[in-house]
């Protein structure tokens, strides 16, 4: 949901960009010549500082799908098409996965296809070995078969598991709607459809480390459904923050390792870290990591993808965490984001104010925290924890060599930094 | 472990001795010699029609109702099982020698079974709470039909190429794996169908909220793939793919759809097949194809293991009609309530055209499932889904003994009888 409040606010930010474009290019054609001003045009757009949209139609047209790829498959497929007829009975019965459906179909250019699109940039950068035979090439995009494929795979495990964090749970409800209860069985089942369309998908990649390490990182998305607190909805809450400074020491990136969470959590940075490499880093690191293997890359040079994923979700994450708390922002936010973890560290007697929504996290006073939060630290802090993810990215790319495709990459990273 | 693995073989005993009570006449087959090319093995073959059939009239007569239900009905254990385990023992050698159990056969290798799927669970989470949402199905009660017939198939595989007992660690692996992507749907299946009791206890969705019920389904499936991909066999992660696939698949099938009355009996055939018989079917093509196996012997393993599935779920359609919530550890006619025809009804429909708008319904209207239920019992459907397992059963069991004679290859055909046979 923020991710596509995101996509709206860049598609915003984009247009009022580009209007001063024209505006200043009218100037510019009422002095010159029309040849000239297109020129100057090209230039103005070149000094300008890369934003979002742009450096993601950028790195679009440079492993060449324009479109998101996948939501064509999906649609033509025979069950989907048989979710579309049962998600019109939905409508108007509020479940939250009609919520992510629109996401997935109305926003996909911001939020699902970025992370396909960032692991063919990645395979791209990083090439593959000249005398691959040319059947297992996409030569106009430049990486391999298996390589679009395992994009696709990223894809669809990010979106099964956003449908499924979208069911209701019904349980203590005595008299169950209906038609939240068929909501939850299809979103259960659309999530399950793609999760069962990856497992194939890995299968014909025919490459075991590859699928070892796709399947651990749907093992970190699920374990992050349960770190920490919940309320009864599942939604997260901070742990109590901690007094004591324990030094957390598993962040090795054993990557099949499962991490020890317990002692992660009342820490603001170990919390947060944590939380977010099992729901987004694992997943986009592994992909990285996944696809350089694809190709036969070095061991070391795998892990530098999978570094260069996971500090680019961590970085992406923190650019979202900040999102509520800019100046026109409105509603409530998560209570596991960033600032908030931070405003809790900064002073503990805050939890008193998460603990009201133990029952539901709608019980939490977000306007009295958000006051809090915004006057204390927490802000500033994850902006610095977006600068330095950002910084760990952008070392990692560096060890590939200059191309297009890296450009892109630190493109994306630099429009994030911006906002 | 053990004190379960004896209660199985006496339920298997009592299941064993339970006949029909519509066949009136017993004949005692005579078991057919075979000569094996060694020349020195006689050997019993057609086995489903060869069991120890004397006992039913003393089954028929110890209970008093039989003449009264159905005739698909089978004679009540409780009432008599004691009586039988008596008469067991004291006609030892009525049962003829080749009817081994398969479980007490492989009762060494399923024994740890479900303690090494909670410990590839536990290796794989820190979290108490996941570990014992996704534990929870792995208590040692299950029937453990996926285990078991993997790893008879697996030594049945062995002994015929290599004429060795042995089970290769991989093999076992794929019998847990089995049993893990089993109850994985298992798990989403109680979200799916709200259902309350699951194997004599509170389904998981009760314990738990539904959003963790369903990630701890997640994980246990990726659990899985991880145990699949560490095989390091391309072609065995392709087998077991699918039928995660098929599973999905044939969950999206019962959705409902609106097919003709023809078709109506293939796409329940389909669903069938993906929902049950592809997991055993690609499982055992997956232990015969970790031992070595050519396709064709694959073909015969898959072929022994779609019958068998498919068997499976026909006796699991008639036993909804038929057996008590107790004995079923889940609640009976659950899938009329759920508003799925299966084959009884569809039988049925044969004789009650009446049946056709409440399948069309889904039995949603007060007093269909009641309704249904009674003209189920009224028509032959019972006997006829009866028929149509067996039939399977006899395929199975046929294909079984195309395999190197062993009591492994025993136990597959006694497997078969098992499925056809068993009480829950």
């Amino acid at each position: 949901m923020s991710l596509s409040k995101l996509g709206l606010f860049y598609l915003s930010k984009n247009n009022l960009c580009s209007s001063s474009v024209a505006v200043r290019n009218y100037v510019d054609f009422q002095r010159r010549e029309l040849s000239t001003s297109k020129v100057q045009f090209a230039k103005l757009a070149q000094e300008k500082k890369p934003d979002w949209n742009k450096a993601v139609t950028e790195a679009e047209k440079i492993v060449g799908y324009p479109t998101s790829f996948l939501s064509l498959r999906w649609l033509l497929s025979d069950e989907i098409a048989n979710v579309a007829l049962h998600l019109r009975k939905l409508v108007g019965s509020n479940h939250p996965l009609l919520k992510t459906a629109k996401e997935i179909i109305y926003n996909g250019k911001n939020n699902m296809q970025a992370w396909g699109l960032i692991v063919l940039l990645v395979s791209k950068a990083a090439g593959h070995s000249a005398d691959t035979p040319d059947l297992e090439q996409d030569k106009a995009a430049g990486v391999l078969h298996s390589q679009r494929a395992l994009a696709e795979v990223t894809e669809m495990i990010r979106t099964s598991h956003l449908v499924h964090k979208g069911l209701v749970n019904l349980q203590l409800q005595a008299n169950v709607a209906e038609d939240l209860m068929f909501g939850n069985k299809i979103a259960l089942l659309s999530g399950d459809y793609l999760l069962s369309n990856s497992c194939i998908e890995l299968a014909n990649l025919r490459n075991q480390e590859v699928v070892e390490l796709m399947s651990s990182a749907v093992r970190d998305l699920a374990e992050a459904e349960f770190v920490g607190p919940r309320d009864k909805q599942n939604n997260a809450l901070p742990a109590r923050p901690r007094t004591d400074i324990v030094e957390y020491k598993q962040f090795t990136d054993k990557t099949l390792e499962p991490w020890v969470v317990s002692e992660a959590l009342g820490d603001a940075v170990t919390e947060w870290t944590l939380r977010h490499v099992l729901n987004a880093g694992s997943l986009l690191g592994k992909s990285c990591q996944g696809t350089l293997k694809l190709a036969g890359h070095p061991v070391d040079l795998q892990e530098k993808g999978y570094l260069f994923g996971k500090h680019l979700a961590l970085a992406w994450q923190a650019c979202l965490d900040r999102e509520p708390f800019l100046l026109d922002a409105k509603g409530s936010f998560s209570l596991v984001s960033a600032p908030v973890l931070f405003a809790l560290q900064h002073d503990p007697n805050l939890y008193e104010t998460i603990e009201k929504g133990f029952e539901s996290v709608d019980d939490v006073d977000y306007d009295a925290l958000k006051k809090v939060v915004l006057n204390g630290p927490g802000i500033e802090k994850t902006k610095d924890l977006q600068r330095e993810h950002s910084k760990m990215a952008l070392e990692m790319l560096n060890e590939l060599p200059e191309s297009d495709a890296r450009n892109a990459l630190a493109n994306i990273i630099a429009a994030m930094q911006d906002l | 472990m053990a004190s379960i693995g004896s209660s199985r073989i006496c339920a298997r005993v009592q299941e064993k001795l339970c006949q029909w009570g519509h066949s009136p006449i017993f004949k005692r087959h005579s078991p057919l010699i075979v000569r094996s090319k060694f020349g020195f093995h006689s050997l019993v073959k057609n086995v489903p029609e060869t069991r120890n059939y004397s006992l039913n009239n003393v089954a028929a007569m110890a209970s008093p109702v039989a003449g009264c239900v159905h005739p698909c009905i089978r004679p009540e254990i409780a009432s008599t099982a004691t009586s039988y385990s008596t008469m067991r023992t004291q006609q030892p050698g009525s049962l003829p020698e080749y009817q081994v159990d398969p479980y007490a056969l492989l009762e060494d290798d399923l024994k740890d079974v479900y303690v090494y799927i909670r410990e590839a669970l536990k290796r794989n989470t820190y979290q108490k709470d996941l570990y014992e949402i996704s534990t929870y199905y792995f208590d040692g009660h299950g029937k453990a039909i996926r285990p078991m017939v993997a790893i008879l198939m697996a030594r049945a595989i062995n002994y015929h190429i290599y004429k060795e007992k042995s089970l290769l660690p991989s093999q076992r692996e794929v019998a847990m794996i089995s049993e893990m992507i089993h109850t994985a749907s298992l798990v989403h299946d109680d979200v799916i169908d709200q259902s309350d009791f699951r194997r004599g206890k509170p389904s998981v969705n009760v314990m738990w909220n539904h959003k963790k019920v369903t990630m701890a389904g997640d994980f246990i499936l990726a659990v899985a793939s991880m145990m699949i991909a560490r095989l390091r066999n391309n072609d065995v992660t392709l087998v077991l793919s699918q039928v995660v696939t098929d599973l999905v698949q044939g969950e999206f099938m019962q959705l409902g759809s609106k097919e003709t009355e023809n078709e109506r009996f293939s796409h329940y055939l389909t669903k069938t097949y993906r929902k049950t018989a592809s997991l055993i079917a690609n499982s055992v093509k997956a232990v015969t194809m970790l031992a070595g196996a050519d396709e064709q012997l694959s073909d015969i393993s898959y072929q022994y293991g779609r019958n068998l599935g498919l068997a499976f779920q026909l006796v699991d359609d008639l036993l909804d009609f038929v057996s008590s919530s107790s004995q079923m550890g889940k609640p009976t006619a659950a899938d009329l309530k759920l508003g799925l025809a299966t084959a009884p009804v569809l039988f049925a429909c044969e004789k009650f055209p009446e049946l056709n708008p409440m399948i069309m319904r889904r039995f949603q209207e007060p007093g269909d499932v009641e309704k249904a239920f009674e003209l189920v019992h009224k028509s032959r459907g019972l006997e006829q889904t009866q028929f149509l397992a067996k039939q399977h059963c006899q395929e199975a069991a046929r294909l079984a003994n195309l395999l190197q004679e062993s009591p492994y290859q025993k136990g597959l055909i006694v497997a078969a009888d098992y499925v056809l046979n068993r009480m829950k």
